[in-house]
């Protein structure tokens, strides 16, 4: 007798569908990223896309699991999506390839595959390759007005795959801004200048470092802040973690921006500069490895917020959203455990070890 | 659907969660209620109500008329039932009953003469001289039970007198697909009221609320109607908006009161009572005309039913009856209750029971869906959903791996199994599936764990027993000894030999002492541990 149990009315909501909007509201930004920094990123897409999809196959025919149905999930997928976005555009292809297998098979399937993982798999991914190799994670392009060479897509799938353009011309020729000066990120190129002693106001005046947060990279912030509040807006994503990694990031900022303007960069800066919002809206948000409680996600984004400018800001590398991620990943199963919400009928929120009788 | 522009009399109070399923409504809620045909044989089933089986009081053979009594009161915690129509007795046993489990329970079969010939009424219009117990056996002995879906016999509900001040009618049914409250309303509002007057009189000075959802505008003007006519102004009425479970006894009170039954508690400690619209009805009737619970309105519904609609169907009609008269032919899905918290019925030949309130003869694709699961994301889409504010994902995620005390830490039992979360679970997890799991687990351990206490004390209680029983043997020796060497002294040095002879006897006897009480311990032991 196979009967089936009550509720028999459901919400056609599926997790696969959950997957695309995601990937749907990250398009804003993506159209950013290609307009600044050229067709890199969508070749490191396909690359990891692809990647993802092949490991995660073939894990779950050796884990023997059924490999269509949870291989379209979508999950895989988004993994990928959100790791190559964080990638430099020119990224060798192999690094790629390493980095998204790696997420997949370590960081999602050796704790059990989907919702098993008490990492984000697209951080573990991000910072393996940034550890391994730091030069390469941290080499992005001039944005498309500062590029003195802008690469076009032949050239990127030629960079990507042997290290040189078609024209044999060295990685290193494609970085040079119109200056003729090697581009780092707006956030690297603080971070150095400040070391060689420079006061905030003499940097913000290089090109780089134009407009809200440094050229182009507030419009590729503006456009994941777009698709995050439309994500919003549809309820795949609860409020409380992006608001929280928001105004953690501004608090901390402005602490800091208070005590010293000269050597710390300002709030609004923060916001637009780096990974700030595909981290806030994209990442952090990730259900599986995130707070599940309303109160904890609150506390997880505020955690990542100001994690993120301490690292910023006195670590050793330039964007730190992949770090704080993974810190505040430690502490989730604690967060869960002591923000539970109060229950109907109970006076208070149940404290450990209050087990009254039923 | 259509919403009442109709606004609330009190003001109205949020509970958290809650979902908005397609309501299904109106494929049952246009026609007037009908009188179900009399089938040829109904199957009464004991255990019909929540609580104790009842008492069979009639015999194999033996003829029935319409509203005999014919099971009663176990005197704790059941109630009576009659029968339903006039008849034979032809069988009283075993069969298969509307339960979830799909078991056997004793049933009283009656075979119908078509006669339908009442047994003789008595009323008791004369409320108002009537004692308190007196009322409360009158309903119990009219066999009600609250009609809402739980069939909780309504004596015991109504007991308590004390601390009681409002008396909320709760019309909500919130469940898609059943309508029979809202025809009920639509029709008979005013025997609803006069229900709700009569258990008034129970109280010294009681407020009726009458809760309903805002999508039967019809049943609302009817209630206003009905308002009017009797001249019950101080009823008010409390429109709620439609969300999935508004008709919650504790959501319901929520939303009416701002206030939460307490854990553990009843609506009572809060002065509340509540009672369902066709609990209301019967209770009228049951006074007004003498008459019995020998029936009630039952949804039929779904698209396999070719008659959908409201109909009066005696207890114990088989659910095969129902379907051949609405052609329901080869549904997919049979379910008693609605979509959200009924159950599949496992046979078709089980009859109706008092909790009966819809029965879903649904197309084979209309309930059900062929998703597998997928794992839980944590998404929180169900703590979001959940009436009762509790952690769906981690219930689920310690429920799965059998870690029953942390499911009870997270207020397991606080769970409703309203279903909302699994209603909007993207991964199609049967969360409520595992909750009744988790539940019914605890409950077995904890009767497992009585059971070993008990076995246990019973085992210390045994060992104790033989300490002292040995202990005691040990002082007899000690004295007997004594004895003998307190004789051997009297005796004197010059009567040896007679000393002698009396020791020797001493010990014989001390012996035989001894062997007669270890044979009458041994016995009295053997006893007493086939008594335990």
């Amino acid at each position: 007798m196979s009967l089936i149990s009550s509720p028999f009315a459901k919400k056609p909501t599926s997790v696969t569908e959950l997957m695309l909007w995601v990937v749907f509201a990250t398009l804003p930004g993506l159209f950013a990223l290609v307009y600044f920094f050229g067709f890199g990123v969508i070749i490191n897409l396909i690359l990891a896309c692809t990647t993802a999809l092949g490991t995660e196959a073939l894990i779950l025919k050796v884990r023997q699991r059924p490999v269509l149905p949870i291989l379209f999930d979508g999950s895989a997928f988004v993994t990928a999506w959100l790791l190559a976005l964080a990638l430099p555009p020119l990224l060798p292809w192999w690094m790629t390839v390493v980095g998204v297998a790696f997420a997949t098979v370590f960081a999602k399937h050796v704790y059990g595959g989907l919702g098993n993982n008490l990492f984000n798999p697209a951080m573990v991914g991000y910072v393996l390759l940034l550890i391994s190799f730091p030069l390469e994670m941290t080499s992005w392009l001039p944005p498309a007005e500062l590029a003195q060479n802008p690469v076009g897509f032949i050239d990127a799938l030629s960079y990507i795959f042997t290290g040189t353009s078609m024209g044999g011309e060295p990685i290193t020729a494609a970085r040079l801004g119109v200056d003729g000066f090697t581009m780092a990120t707006p956030l690297d190129h603080v971070k150095t200048e400040l070391a060689q002693g420079y006061r905030l106001a003499e940097i913000e005046t290089h090109a780089v470092i134009s407009g809200l947060s440094g050229s182009g990279w507030q419009w590729v912030n503006i456009g994941f802040l777009a698709g995050g509040l439309f994500l919003m807006f549809r309820k795949v994503i609860g409020w409380q973690i992006p608001a929280g990694v928001l105004l953690g990031m501004v608090t901390m900022s402005f602490v800091l921006f208070a005590g010293n303007s000269d050597h710390f960069l300002s709030p609004s800066f923060h916001l637009f500069a780096g990974a700030t919002m595909l981290g806030a809206f994209f990442i952090a948000t990730d259900p599986v490895t995130a707070s599940t409680t309303p109160k904890g996600r609150w506390i997880f984004g505020l955690g990542i917020g100001v994690i993120t400018v301490i690292i910023r800001t006195f670590g050793g590398y330039p964007d730190a959203i992949a770090f704080a991620v993974l810190l505040m990943n430690m502490t989730v199963p604690m967060l869960d455990y002591y923000t539970k919400p109060k229950v109907y009928g109970h006076k208070v929120k149940r404290q450990q070890g209050d087990t009254d009788a039923h | 659907m259509e919403r009442s522009g109709y606004k609330s009399e009190i003001p109205i109070f949020e509970f958290h969660g809650g979902i908005h399923p397609e309501e299904h409504k109106l494929e049952s809620n246009q026609t007037p209620i009908q009188e179900m045909t009399i089938p040829k044989q109904l199957v009464i089933n004991l255990k019909g109500q929540a609580g104790n089986r009842s008492i069979p009081v009639v015999n194999v053979g033996d003829k029935v008329l319409k509203g005999q009594v014919i099971a009663e009161s176990d005197g704790i915690f059941s109630t009576f039932q009659h029968a339903p129509t006039s008849g034979i007795v032809v069988a009283i046993e075993k069969r298969p009953i509307a339960h979830p489990s799909g078991l056997d329970d004793l049933c009283v079969v009656i075979e119908t003469d078509g006669k339908d010939q009442w047994i003789e009424l008595f009323p008791k219009k004369n409320i108002l001289e009537l004692e308190r117990a007196e009322m409360l056996a009158h309903i119990c002995e009219s066999g009600i039970v609250g009609l809402g879906g739980a069939s909780f016999p309504t004596h015991i509900k109504l007991k308590r007198e004390s601390g009681i001040d409002t008396l909320i009618i709760n019309a909500a049914e919130c469940e898609p697909y059943i309508t029979c409250d809202d025809r009920l309303l639509q029709e008979r509002a005013t025997d609803v009221l006069k229900g709700a007057q009569i258990i008034s009189h129970l109280y010294d000075d009681i407020k009726i609320i009458v809760g309903v959802e805002d999508n039967k505008p019809n049943a609302i003007d009817a209630l206003v109607d009905a308002r009017k006519q009797l001249e019950m102004d101080t009823v008010k009425i409390a429109v709620v908006p439609t969300k999935y479970p508004s008709g919650g006894e504790k959501q319901l009170i929520q939303l009416l009161t701002g206030k939460e039954v307490p854990h553990g508690g009843l609506p009572a400690d809060l002065g509340l009572v509540m009672h369902n619209v066709a609990t209301c009805v019967a209770i009228y009737e049951a006074f007004e005309f003498g008459k019995p619970l020998i029936s009630r309105v039952v949804t039929l519904t779904g698209e396999a039913c070719k008659k959908p609609g409201n109909y009066e169907v005696p207890f114990g009609t088989p659910v095969e009856h129902l379907m051949s008269f609405c052609n329901a032919t080869n549904p997919g899905v049979l379910v008693m209750g609605g979509p959200m918290m009924g159950f599949e019925l496992p046979n078709h030949k089980v009859g109706i029971v008092k909790a009966t309130n819809c029965i879903i003869m649904a197309a084979p694709k209309e309930l059900k869906h062929d998703h597998i699961a997928l794992p839980c994301i944590r998404c929180g889409a169900c703590m979001d959903a959940c009436p009762a504010s509790l952690l769906p994902q981690q219930l689920y995620w310690h429920a799965k791996a059998d870690e029953f005390e942390k499911a009870e830490e997270y207020d397991l039992f606080d769970c409703i199994e309203c279903g909302a979360c699994a209603y909007v679970c993207p991964s199609d997890i049967p969360l409520v599936q595992y909750y009744r799991y988790a539940k019914s687990t605890i409950r077995n351990q904890k009767v497992e764990k009585t059971k070993a206490d008990k076995a246990r004390l019973r085992h210390e209680a045994r060992q104790e027993r033989l300490e002292r029983v040995k202990r005691e043997k040990a002082e007899k020796h000690r004295k007997a000894a004594e004895a003998r060497r307190k004789a051997a002294e009297a005796a004197g040095e010059d009567d040896a030999k007679k000393a002698a002879v009396a020791a020797a006897l001493a010990r014989v006897k001390a012996k035989k002492a001894q062997q007669d009480d270890s044979e009458t311990d041994n016995k009295a032991n053997d006893q007493k541990d086939t008594d335990a």
